[in-house]
């Protein structure tokens, strides 16, 4: 992150979301350093005028497939420390899983109907920024519901469950909070019951949760 | 005994110095003499030899066949109350399989028959599928039913054959060995349906009777055979070759993958449209309405109207054109104007085209559904090729019923030069037609020199 605003990349082949994302990322105060709509571009964009986070489409030219993930796995490959946020018309389990197989610092995996949420979204993206995780709560669902041991679950009472869902999407018990109107200390003491509970040490750091949460999951 | 030159026109015949002199008219002269010629000949052309040989070697193979398939058959039974006795019905079975395959042969190489194989075997895994399939076996039951009825049909047509050249030999012989007067070694047919003709007669009258007796068994001979052979040939074209079932649901089966596969493109064209026209769209627009309800929820003061008036309104446009999309996609799902029935729909189209278009439909009676989609999906795909690609200044389109056949001509005075498979975006869409048109048995054909006109024509079954 260098000292002015924040830098954002955008592959989105759609052209009328591409413009729409740069009005509202400027209008935000962002700086876009690129707007492209084919994983090439993007890839020479990167390279010529790195930015703090790439907001990439999954289905783009030329097969209209998984263009978009391969591309994200690649440039983490390449820049270190760039953040990915991978942006969606569907949620697939899969690319999850692929996206956040070794390190979920820095990745967002986002519907793309969630920029309808302004703000949400850029809490997302600014989180992705700074190695945060930001997933959408639909991912978050299909990946409960895809493990196999969801019946180990069971030990947490609904509310748990509830914290451990927000936690996943990459929140911070300060926003967990403000999302389920109750005090930060009772957050608190959710989060400490559901490490207890599902035997997962407990970490200084937001991502660290997830990925301790998502590690849960997939194994 | 041969036959007589015609004169004029007359046919003159001459029997043992007899002479049969006929008028006819110059036509039935010469139908008569090549009918004449024709049985006259038959009995010592190569083919009356080669159905003789083939009902010879075809009947003791089928009696051969049916002997070990009926034994091995009641042997297998008897023994099924132990698991061995089904092997020997189902080896039984295989055997019958072979027998008639050995029969095609025969036919095929000795009368040229066109008599194609029967489905493969297919055998399941594992003995206990083997066994299985063998017993269900259509092609071996067919085969036992064959050889069911050859058997007996050859026993029957062997008899009648022989019997007629045995007695046709015997009676022409006659006058030679029995100048005594005695009874010549008459059996077979000739004795057991006419059994007043003792023919031991003496005289004349009774010996011309006997030879021209002779004479037609003798012609006759080739012709009764060649009955009893054909029948043969109708038994082995209906149960040794292709069960016509297993054919249909074979051609079924393929149209059927056709059909799947061409809706399934279609829904993913359709998944396409909606994905990057319809649903990008309305993103676009909430989140135009998203960072204008922002811009309002901020200090009342500070307001930004003009900026909100602008993002109002670029989502106003943007849930314009997503509702044209929409319904663009829509009508390419199914075409609402179809529902007044294709004479509207065409005319819609026509009227719609970028290029003059002039259209005629006869039709008297109204095709199902799906061949009207197919029929509206041409003709709008065809106009808008003309329109892309012809550089025509005009175009017609034709829709005529044609028994039970509807028959759509599209015609433009373009440039000429379309076909069906190139590579290039511009052929697709005629390549996909030819996919649509042939999943209901349709035919689509092109022509198109360098230089134009095109023109198309679609014929496609009124009902599917």
């Amino acid at each position: 992150m260098t000292d002015g605003s924040l830098r954002i990349a955008i592959a989105e082949d759609s052209a009328i979301l591409r413009d729409g994302l740069v009005q509202l990322l400027v209008d935000r105060g962002f700086t876009v350093t690129g707007a492209v709509g084919d994983p090439a571009a993007l890839r020479s964009s990167v390279a010529q005028n790195p930015p703090d986070v790439a907001v990439i489409d999954i289905r783009m030219p030329p097969t209209f497939t998984d263009e978009g993930l391969r591309l994200a796995l690649e440039l983490r490959a390449r820049h270190e420390g760039l953040g990915i946020l991978l942006f969606s018309q569907y949620i697939e389990t899969r690319y999850a899983a692929d996206l956040l197989a070794d390190d979920a610092a820095g990745i967002g995996y986002l519907l793309k109907d969630r920029v309808a949420d302004v703000s949400d979204f850029v809490e997302a993206l600014e989180r992705v920024a700074v190695g945060g995780t930001a997933l959408d709560p639909e991912v978050v669902t299909q990946l409960l519901g895809a493990t196999r041991r969801t019946d180990s679950l069971s030990v947490l009472t609904p509310r748990e469950r509830e914290v451990l869902s927000l936690m996943a999407e990459g929140r911070s018990n300060a926003a967990i909070a403000h999302a389920l109107v109750v005090s930060e200390g009772a957050v608190e003491k959710h989060v400490a019951n559901i490490f207890a509970k599902l035997n997962l040490p407990v970490s200084d750091k937001d991502h660290r949760r997830v990925l301790a949460v998502l590690r849960f999951l997939e194994s | 005994m041969s036959p007589g030159s015609s004169e004029d026109s007359s046919v003159r015949v001459r029997i043992r110095g007899r002479e049969l002199s006929l008028a006819m008219t110059e036509d039935q002269t010469l139908r008569m003499r090549a009918v004449v010629r024709m049985i006259l000949h038959e009995p010592f052309t190569r083919r009356v030899w080669s159905e003789l040989g083939f009902f010879l070697l075809s009947s003791a193979l089928a009696g051969a066949g049916l002997f070990i398939v009926a034994w091995t058959m009641g042997a297998g039974l008897i023994l099924a109350i132990t698991f061995f006795g089904f092997a020997i019905f189902a080896l039984s079975l295989r055997c019958a399989r072979g027998i008639g395959g050995m029969q095609r042969r025969l036919v095929r190489n000795m009368l040229g028959e066109a008599v194609e194989d029967p489905q493969a075997f297919v055998a399941r895994p594992g003995f206990l599928g083997w066994l299985q399939s063998c017993l269900r076996d259509r092609v071996a039951w067919r085969a036992v039913a064959y050889l069911a009825l050859k058997v007996p049909w050859s026993i029957l047509g062997l008899f009648v054959a022989f019997s007629l050249w045995w007695d046709a030999f015997a009676l022409l012989a006659r006058p030679i060995f029995d100048h005594g007067g005695g009874a010549a070694p008459v059996w077979g047919l000739a004795s057991n349906f006419f059994p007043s003709l003792s023919f031991s007669g003496g005289g004349l009258k009774g010996e011309l009777a006997g030879l021209v007796l002779g004479a037609v068994f003798f012609f006759a001979a080739p012709w009764v055979m060649r009955g009893f052979v054909n029948v043969d040939r109708l038994l082995i074209r209906n149960l040794l070759g292709p069960d016509p079932t297993a054919m249909r649901v074979r051609s079924l089966e393929q149209a059927r993958t056709q059909t799947i596969d061409a809706s399934a493109a279609t829904l993913r064209r359709i998944e396409r449209d909606l994905h990057d026209g319809t649903q990008a769209q309305l993103v676009a627009l909430a989140m135009r309405l998203g960072m204008a309800k922002e811009k309002l929820e901020e200090d009342s003061e500070h307001v930004d109207l003009d900026r909100v008036r602008e993002l109002v309104d670029a989502a106003h446009r943007g849930a314009k054109e997503a509702i044209t999309e929409l319904r663009d996609i829509a009508r390419g799902i199914h075409p609402p104007a179809l529902d007044i029935g294709l004479e509207g729909a065409l005319a819609t189209l026509a009227a719609r085209s970028a290029v003059p278009t002039e259209l005629s439909v006869d039709l008297s009676t109204r095709p199902t559904p799906a061949i009207e989609a197919i029929a509206y999906f041409c003709v709008a795909e065809l106009l808008a090729n003309v329109a892309q690609h012809a550089m025509a200044s005009r175009a017609s389109v034709s829709c005529a019923q044609q028994g039970s056949w509807l028959r759509l001509v599209v015609r433009d005075d373009g440039s000429g030069g379309a076909q069906l498979t190139t590579v290039g975006s511009s052929s697709s869409g005629l390549a996909g037609l030819t996919d649509r048109v042939h999943a209901v048995d349709g035919r689509l054909h092109l022509v198109s020199p360098p230089g134009g006109p095109t023109v198309v024509t679609v014929d496609l079954p009124l009902t599917s």
